[in-house]
């Protein structure tokens, strides 16, 4: 429960929310749904990011600019109406649940970065670049906001900028018994390909030991080569995802099923031409 | 054959409620109500060594706090079952000793929940920490005993064993099992276990009171024990039974869960202490960890047969973890060999021992299937084992070997609820024919063939498929204990108010009951307003348990409406000038049986009869009342054909095809018939695929959330077909007989037996989680 | 505080403090018809429509939704005058208890007037978030094949 005596603020100023959310206790609301269960005594006022025009999805070039307002639900329905930014949209029709997508902000989910986050693998397979203001307006990868720190710190995020998938051969599964729960991990992989030869490859999981990990040993050896049985047998060789154990599943486990998992995304990529 | 029974009548709630016009306990609100927050133990084993509330009482607001100090230390069970109970007395509102992580400590009302929470963050409690007794499988032999010296005591002459942590035994013995087992060609001795799990019944626990105008104690609760919530509380407040109101609003589910007195109590003595109203809600964290569990259970199935399949020694051994109190201990035990026994009553040297035990973790209570479904598990798969060593048909067997209609089984007998047991003949059954059915549409013998682990299609696949089956039967009601009553009286237009103790859980028993009193007096479901459990309207009735509602609390209102249409068919002579024996109803109406012109008048309609008695001559109303008690609890039957697909890589169990052929008697309701089964059987398979308590090494549960405990959604249900294959029950309403509980018992015994047919290799532990299937299939 | 709300297509004044979900907003209100499963955002018993979308009232802060459009289940139709949802749901004995069925009837409703045709999968999408125990979900997700075919049919 939040304290009783809470201060909203509505600006409708980047530059404002920003000021606001370097005072103690003060931080940006977007959805709500992760501040009802992570942040609770120590909040003293809520900024709300609503009035600050980050709701859009914006085509330009061969990328995508996503508003951090937006919400998941808004990017699979576009998803499947124009047909753009496919990878995404099926990694985030999987998360949580229909209501719960109607609020989950793609800023919102960025800053948190749960274990079970949907959003990051295919962010990071895609090379996608985030667009971050703190004292000044910065684009950076989204494995360089993770692995430099930079998500800790007050900043606020304006926009991610997806590159089209359409060039791309990408696949996403993610690790659940049952629809509604906390994925074990997700992995996303894209592959750029210049006739049958692989030019570039992304192989991504997160859930595991540091949040996320690419495959970049899998992903250099599949570089200028053809996809088959045979290149997919010796990439499974070079999957050692490290993960925790929990009261559910052990380490082992989870890194046995996700070396599964990945030969069998990899061999479903491989049939789709 | 039937107007308004074994017909898709709709619930004559179900517009209200899919419209939000019902109203479930939490949405009653009194002027000047407090609200009520509880303190849980941390600790699974502690002594309170003392309570400090001053912080608390001076914080504006807060009108009581309920702890050890102020509450009198009486003892009573919390099971909601009939006095005297089979449970042993052994808890206390706010007692000194915490025996689980989620007991309860303190209770604090106050003008808001805000305000009840802040202030039971400032009572300081320091405890004694206790060693707990976490392993239910040493528990008998422990040194740590969790029922010290603190009185609890059996309320009626039925083992009980506070020294060994055992607030239950129970054993039953026929024939000569160990020179049987001896001397069988074959034997078996497997164990098998099955964990907690929650009812996850979507409404919490909740309850409110409030003095009424003339004094007395209201209390309006999700119960589904009304009546047992009335003597209960009178017992720990001190006050008499005439005192008090309880009334059952509409509930968001129970499945046993509410089948318990928890929060009764609390809510009455409050208000009796502050002549306020209180209301107290549990969250769903409380909910999981300090209300009832179905409890765990370790099974061991040792039986030796002959080499045509024939069975000549059974013995069951069952171990209960009870948790830390006892509540159901007894019955659920006795149940695990009751509901199962007899199923294959020719067997001719049958064995039931179980125990119960106490441990420091949450407490087991009443849980649809109650022990049967326990059982099912090994049960299911010992009659598997048997057949597939045999190389029988596992359905020619069951058909062979399970008790028939003008049988009986010694079982019966046996194994009471905590008196003896009641023997009783079969007397309706059509479980050859669900069989059949089952076997038909799950295309069994073609799966069977397809199938199997070194079959051609599994052989060298990663995915393997597999179809299993088991025959399960329950009970309905607690013959000889359980009692059930009606009240009609007729209205001047035709209508009918029908009271009746009965518990409504969302089972739709409030429209079978107006549906069996319709087809008594051909008169439309509509014409009867149904009022239920509410303790000052309506006459008793235990409450919804042992799958009773549809059996019992039925035939009393078939009773009750003979006896109306009786009293109808008076007036209706009277009228006519005629004898009775002239009479009938029909349609609304009285009738003359063979009318002759003479007669001017050839129908008289119920609204033109009950106005005649009102107003006319030899005015009465028109009134009845009638109970029931069952000699017998007659048994349905099912058989449940399940098809699975394993990942041998991931240890992932698919299922892909569920079917199920219910004998229920006559369906009284055939929707909602379909739909218990239906749910039942989703539930099922959830207990037996991932459903389970993890707890930390001190005895605190983990996954105390939906999200981490796993809940299915619409999403994840595999196709499923439920057929209702009638059979009828002369003692029953009708024909019925219950489906409540049954359906629950499949998943784990013909999943099971499909896992077999997959790949070759048995499951004994559920759930059947990923893990330990790669470990049994690697092993 | 008391402020301006829109619920089922009337502006009224509720009670309420700043640290309030909608949920508890909407309860305190006399709207108890949302109903409260988990407060978890996991159950979907609390669903509301906001500006026509369904989400968990139990994880929505009531201030930040000042100005949208709330709406119930009353607000899809009522005892009186139910909507053809509803009432199909109480034929198919897709409500055993009721506690789920007002979220389950706003999920269903939202879906159908995205997707008057949905195909199998996608009910079962648009349902993902309204657990049930009872039903075991057979005859809710005919209930809501049988409204798509009244539906179009009436249209």
């Amino acid at each position: 429960m939040l304290p009783n005596e809470i201060e909203w603020y509505f600006p409708s100023k980047i530059n404002e929310a920003l000021k606001l959310i370097k005072r103690q206790g003060v931080i940006l609301h977007a959805g709500g749904t992760r501040i009802l269960k992570t942040q609770t005594k120590s909040v003293k006022g809520l900024v709300d990011i609503g009035g600050l025009e980050l709701n859009y999805i914006n085509e330009k070039g061969k990328s995508f600019h996503i508003g951090s307002a937006v919400i998941f639900g808004e990017i699979v329905k576009y998803s499947r109406e124009t047909g753009n930014l496919k990878m995404l949209g099926t990694a985030l029709s999987n998360a949580a649940s229909t209501p719960l997508r109607n609020r989950i902000t793609i800023g919102g989910s960025l800053k948190d970065f749960p274990l079970w986050s949907n959003l990051y693998a295919p962010l990071i397979a895609l090379d996608a670049k985030i667009n971050i203001i703190n004292s000044k307006n910065t684009i950076i990868p989204i494995e360089d906001y993770v692995s430099k720190g930079i998500i800790k710190s007050k900043h606020i995020i304006k926009e991610i900028v997806v590159p089209s998938d359409k060039n791309l051969i990408w696949g996403v599964k993610r690790f659940t018994l049952i629809r509604f729960e906390y994925p074990l991990f997700n992995i996303a992989f894209s592959l750029k390909m210049k006739d049958e030869i692989i030019e570039d490859a992304r192989l991504v999981i997160t859930g595991v030991q540091g949040r996320y990990k690419r495959f970049k040993r899998a992903e250099n050896i599949l570089a200028g080569q053809k996809l088959n049985e045979e290149l997919i047998g010796n990439c499974e060789k070079l999957i050692t995802p490290k993960f925790i154990a929990d009261y559910k599943y052990s380490a082992e486990y989870k890194e046995n099923v996700a070396k599964v998992y990945f030969k069998d995304l990899l061999t479903e990529i491989a049939g789709r031409k | 054959m039937f107007k308004y029974v074994n017909k898709p009548i709709e619930k004559i709630d179900g517009l209200a409620l899919v419209t939000g016009n019902e109203q479930y306990t939490d949405d009653f609100n009194f002027e000047n109500m407090l609200y009520v927050s509880i303190m849980h133990s941390g600790f699974a084993h502690a002594v309170i060594e003392n309570l400090d509330d001053s912080a608390a009482l001076k914080i504006p607001g807060v009108a009581e706090v309920l702890s050890y100090k102020n509450v009198k230390q009486i003892l009573y069970t919390t099971a909601g079952q009939g006095f005297p109970e089979p449970s042993p007395y052994d808890t206390v509102l706010f007692g000194r000793t915490m025996r689980y992580v989620g007991d309860n400590v303190c209770a604090v009302a106050a003008e808001s929940k805000e305000i009840a929470d802040e202030a039971l963050r400032k009572i300081k409690v320091k405890y004694k920490r206790l060693k707990p007794l976490l392993d239910f499988e040493k528990a008998e032999d422990s040194k740590i005993i969790i029922h010290k010296d603190d009185g609890a005591f059996p309320k009626i002459p039925v083992y009980y064993d506070a020294s060994k942590n055992m607030p239950s035994k129970v054993e039953a013995d026929i024939g000569n099992f160990d020179e049987s087992y001896e001397n069988s060609p074959e034997k078996i001795d497997l164990t098998f276990y099955t964990p907690y799990a929650s009812h996850c019944a979507l409404e919490p626990h909740a309850s409110v009171s409030y003095i009424d105008n003339r004094g007395r104690l209201v209390i309006i609760s999700s119960t589904q024990v009304p009546f047992h919530v009335r003597r209960i509380v009178s017992h720990l407040v001190e006050i008499p039974i005439s005192q008090i109101r309880v009334i059952k609003p509409r509930i968001g589910g129970g499945f046993g869960g509410k089948q318990e007195v928890l929060l009764e109590p609390i809510v009455a003595l409050i208000t009796w202490r502050t002549k306020r109203p209180a209301k107290l809600v549990l969250n769903r964290k409380e909910v999981f960890k300090s209300t009832r569990t179905r409890h765990q259970f370790r099974t061991i199935f040792k039986v030796g047969y002959n080499q045509d399949g024939k069975i000549n020694a059974f013995h069951l051994d069952a171990l209960e973890n009870s948790g830390g109190y006892g509540s159901h201990a007894l019955t659920v035990l006795s149940n695990a060999g009751s509901k199962t026994l007899p199923l294959l009553n020719k067997i001719e040297n049958v064995r039931f021992t179980g125990k119960s035990v106490y441990t420091n973790l949450p407490c087991g209570g009443a849980y649809r299937g109650y022990g049967a479904t326990e059982a099912y598990f090994g049960y299911g798969q010992i009659i598997d084992i048997i057949c597939e060593d045999t190389k029988q048909d596992i359905l020619e067997y069951y058909k062979k070997w399970s008790i028939k209609s003008g049988e009986t089984s010694p079982i019966f007998k046996a194994l009471g609820e905590g008196k003896e047991g009641v023997a009783m003949t079969v007397t309706s059954t059509s479980l050859n024919q669900c069989i059949d059915t089952g076997a038909k549409e799950s295309d069994w013998y073609a799966k069977k063939k397809l199938y199997g682990a070194n079959s051609d299609l599994n052989k060298n696949n990663r995915y393997k498929r597999g179809i299993g089956m088991a025959a399960l039967m329950q009970g309905s009601a607690i013959p000889e204990i359980d009692m059930a009553s009606a009240y009609i009286k007729m209205n001047d237009d035709g209508s009918f108010n029908l009271h009746v103790g009965a518990t409504d859980l969302g089972t739709g028993s409030d429209t079978i009951l107006a549906q069996i009193a319709s087809e008594v007096l051909d008169t439309p479901v509509e014409k009867f307003i149904v009022n239920s459990s509410d303790t000052d309207i309506t006459p008793f009735d235990v409450g919804a348990y042992a799958s009773s509602t549809t059996y019992l609390s039925g035939k009393a209102v078939q009773k009750c409406a003979e006896k109306i249409k009786e009293q109808i068919l008076k007036v209706g002579a009277e009228i006519f000038g005629s004898k009775i024996e002239e009479v009938e109803v029909e349609d609304n109406k009285v009738k003359i049986k063979s009318p002759n012109d003479s007669n001017s008048l050839e129908k008289i309609s119920f609204e033109d009869i009950c106005r005649y008695a009102f107003y006319q001559n030899n005015q009465f109303q028109i009134q009845a009342t009638a109970s029931h008690v069952s000699p017998k609890s007659p048994p349905p039957f099912a058989a449940h054909f399940v098809e699975i697909e394993v990942d041998t890589l991931t240890g992932i169990i698919k299922v892909l095809n569920y079917v199920a052929a219910v004998d229920c008697g006559t369906p009284i309701n055939t929707t909602l018939a379909e739909g218990q089964a239906e749910g039942a059987i989703v539930n099922g398979l959830a207990y037996a695929l991932f459903e389970d308590y993890y707890f930390t090494p001190h005895g605190k549960m983990l996954n105390d959330t939906f999200g981490k405990y796993g809940m299915y959604t619409a999403y994840d249900i595999p196709p499923i077909k439920v057929k209702l294959i009638e059979s009828y029950e002369e003692s029953g309403p009708f024909g019925a007989k219950s489906i409540s509980e049954i359906n629950i018992n499949g998943a784990l015994p013909a999943i099971a037996n499909a896992f077999y047919n997959a790949t070759g290799k048995r499951l004994f532990k559920v759930p059947f989680i990923p893990e330990y299937v790669l470990k049994i299939l690697n092993y | 505080m008391r402020l301006n709300f829109n619920v089922n297509s009337e502006t009224k004044e509720l009670e309420l403090n700043s640290n309030e979900t909608l949920l508890d907003v909407l309860r305190n209100n006399g709207y108890t018809e949302v109903k409260c499963g988990c407060n978890e955002g996991e159950c979907g018993a609390c669903l509301v429509l906001l500006d026509d979308k369904p989400v968990n009232s139990c994880q929505v802060l009531a201030m930040s939704i000042k100005n949208k459009k709330v709406k119930t289940v009353k607000g899809i139709g009522t005892l009186f005058i139910p909507h053809i949802i509803q009432k199909t749901f109480a034929k198919a004995g897709a409500d055993q208890c009721g506690f789920c069925s007002p979220g389950m009837v706003i999920a269903s409703y939202s879906l159908l007037k995205e997707n008057p045709n949905p195909t199998y999968e996608e009910i079962l999408e648009g349902l993902d978030g309204n657990l049930c125990r009872c039903t075991g979900y057979v005859k809710i997700i005919e209930a809501v094949e049988k409204s798509a075919e009244l539906i179009n049919e009436k249209n």
